[in-house]
């Protein structure tokens, strides 16, 4: 049969008709929108995230693959995608050859809620502020240390660890060790020795704090909390003529903290090595 | 003066006798007037504050209402910095100068009779305050046009009203630091080799203590300065153009600043110098 000039006419105002409205279907099949992010707000997140060739970077949402392109190209990191969108992840994977970073990224079609971030030490997003919130336990599980970065949206109540705005809002969050609890350790200063609880509560990466020295309460003053590292001051009130602060600084492995303590400051300081137990959690 | 001077090693008993004590400062024309009581700071304190104020060999601290001249003392013994104590009281000057002879720190202190409103503090590196607020008040517009860009201004309990701190700690009290910032406001032409050529901006800066604004107008628009941040004779701001964000560091001295700027992120990131000078106030 052979078609009109009319026909033909119609059939391609139909087509053109038809295109937007298959284009918002395909929008409404995932949980987020294809917003690409700027490649400068990409270099920032990248920047502020510390990437090195060390890293692996996993981008939750990874669009066009441009941040995981850069992660591998501008900072040598390898680096995974993962969308939902078959078509992104094909233009993607075309994308990483060119670049010539192909044998270090990898694009995979599939939810990011069934993608295993375990092995990442960065992770990087663009979603929205909901799937941020369903997403944040998942996060708040993985090692402590690793770096999530994200820009416009945060992650409700738990605070950014550091924010810059360089044209956008560059969230980084270090996902902190569990640190709950009641810990315990002896300090080896002579001439006695002191025995200090820690009792320990926390909301993300904030700290309350609460301790005995030798049995007899004490403050905890500037508790910090970056991924496994934990400090804080004590002021030994143990020997009333020779009053010091305590410089607790550790790493937290399970239920385990090791690292130094240092009495004084200046010239009078003195350090020994520390280790806490976990006695309660 | 002197005999008017409460001495009393409680902070709290001094406070307490200030409240009470209004009544018998003397009245200066038309402004009453109250000596600072002589309050003896902790050891603990005068650690911290030297601690937070990082002082080290190079440094030369000048220590305002200096009293038995532990400060300064302690800046020398522990820290091997070299010290100026400035105190009203002469019998205080005597006793401090005695006192770092017995600490065999005679050499690299000095105590001065002199109103800390007067004195010349122009060559101090670090300036430690254990004053009243009503003094502590006084003394900042003196310490702001006296003090070099950098000089770090270390106060305990009691710090600026309308100055932000650069940096807070909570031990068991309270101290702020303050970072002298350079001045920056006005209008400055830039110079700077970027990746693409060379480059000219008009920068445009507002100021209040360290914090800084502005930006600068280009052919079609106009460039804010993101992430704009002045410590001491140190600044840097991010300006974003043609999706690639420079990153500007340099060091202000009067009206020139020099430094390097970074372009774009990562390992291909381009480092040139920039240099600008100041064409309005």
């Amino acid at each position: 049969m052979i078609v009109t000039g009319f026909r033909a006419v119609l059939w391609l105002i139909l087509l053109w008709a038809s295109l937007p409205a298959a284009a918002q279907l395909a929008q409404f099949k995932f949980d987020v929108p294809y917003v690409p992010t700027p490649y400068v707000t990409v270099d920032e997140m990248l920047r502020l995230a510390g990437v090195t060739d060390k890293d692996f970077v996993i981008d939750l949402g990874s669009g066009d693959g441009r941040t995981v392109i850069t992660a591998a190209r501008k900072f040598g990191a390898r680096a995974l995608g993962v969308d939902l969108d078959h078509n992104l992840v094909i233009q993607s994977e075309e994308s990483a050859r060119q670049a010539g970073v192909a044998d270090r990224v990898k694009f995979l079609e599939q939810d990011l809620f069934k993608t295993d971030l375990s092995q990442a030490t960065v992770i990087t997003m663009y979603l929205l502020p909901s799937v941020n919130l369903k997403l944040r336990p998942l996060l708040l599980s993985l090692k402590p240390g690793t770096r999530i970065v994200s820009h416009d949206f945060d992650l409700g109540d738990w605070q950014p660890d550091r924010k810059t705005t360089v044209r956008k809002n560059v969230f980084l969050w270090i996902v902190p060790a569990k640190v709950s609890g009641q810990w315990q350790t002896r300090l080896p200063f002579p001439p006695i020795e002191r025995i200090v609880e820690l009792d320990l509560k926390q909301q993300f990466q904030q700290l309350q704090a609460l301790a005995h020295l030798n049995g007899v309460p004490a403050q905890v003053w500037e508790p910090n909390l970056t991924g496994d590292r934990l400090s804080f001051v004590m002021v030994d009130t143990t020997d009333r003529e020779n009053e010091a602060s305590l410089y607790f600084d550790g790493r937290v492995t399970g239920d385990v903290i090791e690292g130094e303590v240092t009495r004084g400051v200046g010239a009078a300081r003195s350090t020994v090595k520390w280790r806490a137990v976990r006695v309660k959690r | 003066m002197a005999a008017c001077r409460v001495k009393a090693a409680l902070l709290g008993l001094a406070l307490e006798l200030v409240a009470v004590l209004p009544a018998a400062g003397a009245d200066v024309g038309g402004e009453s007037y109250l000596p600072t009581p002589y309050i003896p700071s902790t050891n603990l304190a005068v650690d911290e504050m030297l601690r937070v104020a990082d002082v080290g060999p190079d440094d030369f601290v000048v220590d305002l209402g200096s009293g038995d001249g532990r400060i300064v003392i302690a800046a020398a013994r522990d820290y091997g910095a070299r010290g100026l104590g400035i105190d009203i009281d002469a019998e205080l000057v005597a006793l401090s100068t005695e006192n770092a002879r017995k600490a065999g720190v005679a050499d690299r202190v000095a105590f001065r009779q002199d109103d800390a409103l007067k004195a010349e503090i122009g060559d101090a590196t670090v300036v430690t305050l254990y004053l009243l607020p009503n003094l502590v008040e006084k003394l900042q517009p003196r310490l702001l046009a006296h003090l070099r860009p950098g000089t770090r201004i270390i106060a305990h309990d009691f710090g600026f009203a309308d100055w932000t701190p650069d940096r807070q700690v909570m031990i068991s009290k309270n101290y702020y630091l303050y970072v002298v910032p350079a001045t920056v406001a006005g209008k400055w032409r830039i110079r700077a080799e970027l990746p693409g050529g060379e480059r000219e901006y008009e920068l445009d800066l507002e100021q209040s203590f360290q914090r800084i604004r502005g930006g600068s107008r280009v052919a079609g628009g106009y460039l804010p300065a993101f992430d704009a941040q002045l410590a001491g004779d140190r600044i840097r701001f991010v300006l974003v153009e043609n999706e690639t964000s420079h990153h500007f560091e340099g060091r202000v001295a009067g009206h020139v600043i020099e430094g390097v700027v970074r372009s774009g992120a990562g390992r291909k990131r381009a480092a040139n110098r920039w240099r600008a000078t100041r064409v309005a106030s």
